[in-house]
């Protein structure tokens, strides 16, 4: 695509800098339901985003079309979002970083692979899915989601980046039922090499997910040490490093203001952002153009690093560790691969460690129990009793409270089993000394 | 907007492989938005969406697919695309598109197209000033915004039916972040509607709204850990109907109950709750924030009385998911935008009012929790199972209003709940949020009376309730 029209006539009517960004994304995704696909989906989308600094103010606009018509209209809106803005905020649109690393993660043999065969293998899941356990007595759903996306920037300084990614996901959720209980269970795999993916090991996680917590009951409320499985640590550790966007820190809205240098997590905890790690998430340049690199958010226990983009790196004097995300007119900061270090120990044996305790192996309603300002949350759970180093019974229906500070400078053991999440984290389990859990 | 000629077009390839039913959404949008952050107008934004999505249906199965590449090539080559999922005989020819015509119960008198920047930001103010003349130290950060959507949609369909309709909405927010040596709490108020600015200056006042935030902040900075057990929870009007939306709302959607994945499936006509709870879902009451006057099959908006006395009357139906259970839609078809397939989701859902005084309920309570607004929630509608964040709460003590508490969270299960509520006030209010599930994100309105349930667990920090 050409933008010179948009160029040439933001020009004109005095946008001194200005930028386009273009990415193309198409998807493809089927479910099943009962051995027959009951939903079936193929798209292609466009997204255009431009934005420019008139009068020293940062404005913007956003479509899913974009034509040399409503170049004239692209322009226009840009000055009329610019001129209402009175904060003095620094704004910039980037003339490039020296140097950008090649990030290969795109997978050209994913799209190449027949419709078919994809279809095939889900069905193969819904079946052995279906004879897992006797106690499962539904298959919700198997299904197969696949995107690619590619994105260009331009802009007014020269700079003109493009990278692609692409990734697929199997995902199935099952019922089962025992008595009067019934449970749900879902696990999801994803990645971008097919021939990596072993259905059979989804069907055994799914089953296992599903069945697992039948047979549950509450346990006493009270204070215990725990075993936090890997997909709990990675969504509190999440909200944990949320606190180290540099805006929320400069707007005095953040748990780690004046903790550069100084101890947020116990010595155990070490936190890494990896963009040019080959994952997924892999990207060269955030959505400023700025070259991402990787680097310790914690290190020991020990807060390295405030995230930033251009603007609050230029407030703090810093450059931008290339963590910025547009978004309408405004520049936000996120990480983009957090992993948690993992430890030497197995699951196995942080249940021994601990003796006796629970292991909490889901937390849900994050977005309205875990507030990440204060970082006090009081979360659903699921999980289990430990009793004598060994997994005792399921619980059902128990909340865990906590405060993220705290939390995490009570970890005392690291795991050993890291696992991969698609919100773009990797982490293992961890073991804290207290856990406020709320049963009968 | 596509011409009949090619809309027919596109529908009759879309059949070409045996499908039973075809049906273009085509949808242009345009929507701004303005922040105002400790003061000053920190952004302004304007987005469009703008695409089609095309949906195949045979039998029980759906296909479907969407593009922003509006030319009559990539209409038809995105519909030969998606035909391939079947492989039989044409069975059905559209050879001509009649007008659906749908009321107009959300009637806007002035465009927000017509308003100027200055205008809006004038609202927005007054709420950020009112917060700024606080001069309270405590308060450290404080964003004011407001966004308006104007929404244009076309259906066709091989029933040889067609629609337009043209839709505005608009949300003004406020949040606040306070802090003392204690810590720090957020508040939160987001009124919204589907009517003009008049309802911003006469039906909610954006000062109230933005001072009630503080309050919520600030009282929740002052207030103890909640302590944790069983006990009488007793649930605020308005947003306290979230509860009721996750928990009983999603379970009664035809996409879980059509396929047997609800648990309330199956259970039409028996007692669910307890008999003095009636709940709604009314998507004609006017200019509210979850009405619809014509769903995205085409079925008008309805009022359905979800549970009539305790009993399990009707469920949110939308034709495709209907198949299943032998019923047709009931106007419940619904989608963010022509990135998602539609189906089944709530407007305006509410539990009835009863007969109690609010204030004869909490009389009532010797010793619980009093939730009066949560900041979401979620729910596994095949289980039921439910969780709540409270975003202000109080204890009861001896039948009166005591100590705010933070960090509470409600767990349980919906059919449970549904059987343990024993008071429900005669205080209906509504409150605006939106809905995010299969379908994308969409504007629905929670509510209730206030109500009491005789027993939830409730998460805390607390210790035991004394």
């Amino acid at each position: 695509m050409k933008f010179d029209r948009f160029f040439e006539l933001a020009k004109k009517a005095g946008i001194e800098e200005a930028e386009f960004t273009f990415s193309s994304t198409s998807s493809l995704s089927f479910s099943l339901f009962h051995g027959e696909i009951d939903s079936y989906s193929n798209n292609k989308s466009y997204s255009f985003y431009a934005r420019g600094i008139y009068k020293g103010k940062m404005g913007s606009i956003a479509s899913d079309v974009y034509n040399n018509k409503m170049a004239e209209y692209f322009v226009e809106q840009i000055i009329a979002n610019a001129s209402v803005v009175e904060n003095d905020d620094p704004v910039f649109i980037f003339k490039g970083s020296k140097k950008y690393r090649k990030i290969n993660t795109f997978n050209r043999q994913l799209g190449n692979i027949p419709v078919e065969k994809k279809i095939e293998i889900a069905k193969q899941i819904e079946k052995e899915l279906k004879n897992a356990d006797p106690r499962i007595v539904e298959v919700a759903t198997v299904a197969y989601d696949e995107t690619s996306n590619s994105t260009t920037i331009i802009n007014t300084h020269g700079l003109k980046l493009s990278q692609k990614s692409n990734f697929f996901a199997y995902y199935g959720s099952a019922v089962a039922k025992e008595k009067e209980q019934t449970k749900t269970g879902f696990e999801l795999y994803f990645g971008n090499d097919f021939e990596k993916f072993v259905p059979t090991d989804l069907v055994k996680a799914i089953a296992k997910e599903t069945v697992s917590q039948l047979g549950g009951f509450p346990c006493e409320s009270s204070t215990y040490k725990a075993v936090l499985a890997p997909s709990v640590v990675s969504s509190l550790m999440s909200a944990y490093i949320s606190s180290a966007i540099a805006e929320d820190v400069q707007k005095n809205s953040s748990l780690f203001i004046g903790k550069l240098g100084q101890k947020v997590a116990s010595k155990k905890v070490t936190v890494e952002d990896l963009p040019i790690n080959k994952t997924v998430f892999a990207k060269s340049f955030d959505d400023e153009g700025v070259a991402t690199s990787n680097r310790a958010i914690i290190k020991n226990g020990v807060l390295q690093t405030y995230l930033y983009n251009l603007t609050t790196a230029a407030k703090d004097g810093v450059e931008s560790t290339g963590n910025g995300v547009t978004s309408g007119s405004k520049v936000y900061t996120a990480p983009t691969y957090l992993k948690m270090k993992p430890g030497k120990k197995s699951q196995e044996e942080l249940f021994k460690e601990i003796g006796n305790g629970v292991y909490i192996t889901d937390v849900s309603g994050l977005h309205a129990g875990l507030n990440s300002r204060t970082g006090n949350f009081s979360l659903q759970s699921t999980g289990f009793l430990i009793k004598d180093g060994k997994i005792d019974h399921p619980l059902d229906i128990i909340t865990v409270s906590g405060n993220l500070v705290k939390l995490f400078n009570s970890v005392s053991y690291v795991g050993n089993d890291s696992k991969e999440f698609m919100s773009g984290t990797n982490c293992p389990s961890v073991i804290v000394s207290k856990l406020v859990v709320s049963g009968k | 907007m596509l011409s009949k000629k090619l809309a027919i077009e596109v529908l009759n390839k879309m059949l070409e492989t045996g499908a039973d039913y075809s049906e273009i959404f085509f949808e242009d949008s345009i929507g701004t938005g303005i922040t105002i952050e400790n003061g000053k107008v920190s952004t302004s934004s304007t987005g469009i969406t703008s695409g089609v999505g095309l949906r195949i249906l045979k039998e029980n199965r759906c296909v479907y697919g969407y593009t922003s590449d509006l030319t009559k090539k990539g209409l038809m080559s995105l519909a030969d695309s998606l035909n391939k999922s079947f492989n039989g005989e044409r069975i059905l020819t559209v050879d001509h598109l009649d007008l659906i015509k749908a009321p107009n119960r959300n009637p806007i008198k002035k465009s927000y197209k017509t308003l100027t920047q200055e205008e809006k930001i004038a609202l927005i103010r007054e709420g950020t000033n009112a917060i700024e003349e606080l001069k309270d130290p405590r308060i450290v950060r404080y964003i004011g915004s407001f966004g308006s959507n104007y929404r244009f949609v076309a259906v066709y369909n091989s029933k040889g039916k067609w629609f337009k309709k043209e839709t505005e909405f608009a949300r003004l927010a406020y949040s606040v972040v306070v802090a003392d040596e204690t810590g720090m709490e957020t508040g939160f108020e987001g009124p919204g509607c589907q009517d003009d600015i008049s309802y911003f200056r006469n039906k909610v006042k954006p000062r109230e709204s933005a001072l009630k935030a503080v309050d919520t902040a600030l009282l929740m900075l002052s207030a103890k850990e909640c302590p944790s057990g069983k006990m009488p929870v007793v649930i605020g009007n308005g947003w306290g109907g979230v509860l009721f939306h996750e928990a009983c709302g999603h379970p009664l959607e035809a996409s879980a109950v059509s396929r047997g994945l609800s648990c309330f499936a199956g259970k039409e006509g028996e007692m669910i709750a307890s008999p003095i709870v009636t709940a709604v879902d009314d998507s004609t009451i006017p200019n509210a924030w979850g009405s619809i006057d014509i769903d995205d099959e085409g079925n008008l908006g309805t009022k359905r009385v979800l549970i009539k006395d305790g009993k399990l009357v009707n469920f949110m139906i939308d034709d495709f998911n209907g198949r299943r259970m032998g019923k047709e839609g009931n106007g419940s078809c619904r989608r963010q935008n022509y990135k998602y397939c539609p189906t089944s989701r709530m407007s305006n859902t509410y539990i009835d009012n009863g007969k109690s005084n609010p204030e004869d309920i909490i009389k009532a309570t010797k010793l619980g929790l009093y939730a009066v607004s949560f900041n979401g929630g979620s729910v596994d509608p095949t289980t039921g199972e439910f969780n709540f964040g409270c975003s202000e709460a109080y204890i009861i003590r001896d039948g009166k209003i005591a100590e705010p508490v933070k960090g509470a969270t409600l767990i349980g299960k919906g059919e449970d709940i549904l059987k343990k509520i024993d008071m429900v006030g005669n205080d209906l209010a509504l409150a605006q949020g939106m809905c995010g599930a299969a379908s994308g994100s969409i504007r629905t309105n929670v509510g209730q009376p206030t109500i009491r349930v005789s027993e939830i667990l409730v998460g805390g920090r607390g210790g035991e309730l004394k």
